[in-house]
């Protein structure tokens, strides 16, 4: 076997940048693996995947020493155009990267540029399309497609130019659990049966620790690759089965939930009898917000249809279901930005107010920063509601008062993430909704990001969060509801409603059954 | 069946033709029955939302022209017949920006590089990304505008200005480089170029480019035989003639609008 990629002594720093992204990088991937990046927000993985074709630094400037070498070509002497054959990359933004209109031409277009000969590109593009179950989305425009969709017709547009090797920035993190599973599925098939090398960053471990077969831990720019057991074990990072395994001091530490169920057999405990899902049943708090009879559009396409929805003082609700369902456009509904085609919505009695009713951090969440550092960015906020308050308990809340002189522009994309969710959360309006609040978020982060959303909660207001992240809604919901088609399909505890479903079940549910939703839990019910 | 379903060949003899005749004439009965045209051409193809916006933006800018045109007269005298040759000749600017924006919301920019013969794909695609920034940043404009409301900051005034307009550059010039990275990344201009699934020049496309061709040719056809009046008098102010064969050409260029529509 042969270094599909290989990096020696790299070490790399941006333009500006007053350390380096990468320090001192060896590192090995042999060709067919399938490799996975983790570690902290901010600590180089997008850096060291965008050098593995060049663009860093042949696009980006800064001080590069060392030398990486893809397929044996030195990426210094060669441009990234002239690796196209071997190295596709799929950015954090696809949605960015689209060159054509439409899908299938967006599909052609790197073998376009190869000089694929048509009938070849022909075959190939079909056989793609179907690999990815893009089939139906074929003519259709780029720029009307959901984020989900956006990511998988940037991922079948990497692979259908035919490259040895595939780098991917967060390929899951806009897709829902079965796309995101789909995705995983396609990628490991390109490995195991065309002997393809697959490295990819992703945060959301419980959708990618059981598939990949190398890991590399990332800790401020040092690099460690090992197996994912050791690795994500050595970074006191993991999926929730992990982390169970941690706190009851399970040896090995599972990374799958089939390993977590094995693990779990093979102690002396009792098996968990289902948990009881009606410990909620005190009554709901006053109603903060309502929906009746709802349905919105866009253009002549209708994505919420007729739906009735409360939000009480107390709760946090998770919105879900798959790409497209209308979650953000109920999210946009609530916060009186997208106005109903039918039916009326309510916070506090009257027409919701954006920014002072409702607060709404948008999944583009770039899109609202505008000042020269993080501290200005919230106190925007802060002056816009006539007030000339202090910034510094917001970023606290959120746990980035470090980067409170930090220019937004130069943080990692979780880090804006949560920038931007500490200026809207700065409205301090009783109804916080967030639209997909963990992309690109490590677990450290998240668990901050958690505690805050319930703290408002607990503070006799609501949030509402729409996410494709099982393990947040596990984690922070009280009430859990799913779309379908831009109709309510299910409504009630998380316990209930995750527990009942193959597609959103969290992973304690899937080891211990109904009911267990965080390993908190189910740790403390067994020891 | 493609999504757009004629030729971009043809939509360029369309542009180029339409324009021609507005540049030829400033007589307001074909200009303005050239608005009329451009608008039912841009009805009956436009594909999505963005289209739309991108249409409005000309539109907007159309009329302004227009506007700012017949105000350059209250630099000087002011009279009865300069203000008319004034509107006149911003209605004929304007209609030349109508006909643009039609055809930059019926065409798709990137799929008239991939027709450019290969010493001009490098030009060509520097026109289609100037030709994309338009739409792209009107969809921004509004995008930044409801995320800034969603947090309580409402665009109003000079104060708010940086609000929308430094996520909107911002994420435009990040957006820029994404795709110049994607392009190089994906091996543009690494060598032999193939084409995937080249366009059926079909019989909508055929007659869209035929009677477009027709129509600009009558127009040149008055302008040099000089059998039809195409600047009417503004020194005394007369009536602008309408001649039957020219109202003819001019409503032929409304083809597109009833052929090769694309499905919805």
């Amino acid at each position: 076997m042969s270094d599909a990629l290989r990096f020696d002594g790299v070490t790399y720093t941006y333009p500006e940048g007053a350390r380096p992204a990468i320090e001192d990088v060896d590192l090995a991937i042999d060709e067919g693996s399938f490799a996975l990046a983790v570690g902290p927000t901010g600590s180089g993985k997008s850096t060291l995947l965008r050098a593995a074709n060049g663009l860093v630094p042949q696009f980006t400037g800064g001080t590069f020493t060392g030398r990486v070498s893809v397929d044996g070509r030195d990426t210094l002497a060669h441009a990234p155009r002239r690796l196209a054959d071997v190295v596709a990359f799929v950015p954090q933004d696809p949605g960015a990267s689209f060159v054509l209109d439409r899908v299938e031409d967006e599909l052609a277009y790197g073998m376009e540029n190869l000089g694929v000969h048509p009938v070849h590109m022909r075959r190939r593009v079909e056989e793609t399309l179907d690999l990815l179950d893009l089939a139906g989305l074929r003519d259709r425009s780029v720029r009307t497609l959901s984020g989900g969709e956006r990511q998988r017709v940037a991922i079948a547009a990497a692979l259908a130019a035919g490259p040895r090797i595939l780098v991917l920035d967060e390929p899951t993190s806009q897709l829902d659990p079965q796309g995101a599973e789909d995705v995983m599925a396609a990628l490991q098939r390109l490995v195991h049966d065309h002997g393809m090398t697959v490295l990819l960053a992703e945060h959301r471990l419980e959708r990618v620790a059981g598939w990949v077969d190398v890991a590399i831990g990332f800790d401020h720019g040092r690099v460690r690759s090992g197996t994912p057991a050791d690795v994500i074990g050595h970074l006191g990072a993991g999926p929730p089965v992990t982390r169970l395994g941690r706190i009851l001091g399970w040896d090995p530490l599972p990374l799958t939930v089939r390993a977590a169920r094995a693990a779990a057999a093979a102690g002396s405990r009792p098996a968990l009898p289902p948990r009881d899902v009606a410990r909620n049943d005190d009554g709901h708090g006053p109603v903060v917000a309502e929906v009746r009879a709802v349905s919105a559009s866009y253009a002549e396409t209708t994505v919420v249809r007729d739906l009735d929805l409360d939000v009480h003082e107390g709760e946090v609700l998770a919105v879900m279901g798959r790409n497209g369902a209308g979650k953000s456009t109920l999210l946009r509904v609530l916060a009186g930005i997208h106005e109903p085609s039918e039916g009326q919505v309510r916070v506090l009695g009257s027409k919701p107010r954006p920014g002072v009713d409702v607060g709404l951090c948008p999944q583009e969440a770039d899109e609202l920063l505008f000042n020269d550092s993080v501290e200005h960015e919230v106190r925007a906020t802060l002056v816009a509601r006539g007030e000339a308050g202090d910034a510094g308990p917001w970023l606290a809340a959120l746990g980035i008062a470090g980067l409170a002189a930090r220019h937004p522009r130069d943080l990692s994309a979780g880090q804006r993430l949560l920038v931007a969710t500490a200026a809207v959360a700065a409205t301090d309006a009783p109804l916080l909704a967030l639209d997909e609040p963990t992309r690109g978020l490590d677990p450290a982060s998240k668990e901050r990001l958690i505690g805050f959303i319930r703290a408002h909660a607990i503070a006799g207001r609501a949030a509402v969060v729409a996410t494709h992240d099982v393990e947040l809604a596990a984690a922070v919901a009280t009430r859990v509801v799913i779309l379908a088609g831009g109709e309510l399909i299910a409504d009630g505890e998380p316990g209930s409603v995750l527990g009942d479903s193959r597609v959103f079940a969290p992973q304690m549910t899937r080891v211990f059954g109904p009911g267990w939703l965080t390993p908190e839990q189910v740790a403390e019910a067994l020891t | 069946m493609d999504r757009r379903a004629v030729h971009p060949m043809a939509w360029i003899v369309w542009a180029t033709s339409a324009g021609f005749v507005a540049f030829v004439t400033t007589d307001p009965v074909y200009l303005l029955l050239l608005w009329a045209v451009s608008w039912f051409v841009y009805a009956g193809h436009r594909v999505d939302a963005e289209h739309a916006r991108s249409f409005r933006l000309f539109l907007t800018g159309a009329v302004v022209a227009v506007a700012l045109r017949t105000a350059l007269v209250f630099f000087g005298t002011v009279s009865a017949a300069n203000t008319t040759f004034s509107f006149l000749e911003g209605l004929r600017l304007g209609t030349i920006l109508v006909i643009f924006g039609t055809f930059n919301a019926v065409t798709d920019p990137f799929g008239l590089v991939r027709m450019a013969p290969r010493h001009f794909h490098e030009p060509a695609l520097a026109a289609a990304l100037a030709l994309s920034i338009a739409p792209r940043t009107v969809a921004g404009v509004g995008r930044v505008r409801d995320a800034q409301r969603m947090r309580g900051i409402t665009i109003h005034g000079a104060r708010a200005l940086p609000a929308l307009a430094v996520p909107v550059l911002e994420r435009g010039m990040e957006e820029a480089h994404t795709l110049a990275e994607s392009m190089d990344a994906r091996g543009h201009g690494a060598g032999r170029r193939s084409r995937y699934r080249p366009q059926p020049w079909t019989g909508a496309a055929l007659l869209i480019a035929v009677t477009a061709i027709g129509a600009a040719a009558t127009f040149l056809a008055a302008s040099v035989g000089g059998w039809a009046i195409l600047h009417p008098q503004t020194s005394p102010i007369v009536w602008p003639e309408a001649h039957p064969l020219l109202l003819a050409a001019v409503g032929s260029l409304a083809a597109p609008g009833l052929v090769g529509r694309p499905e919805r």
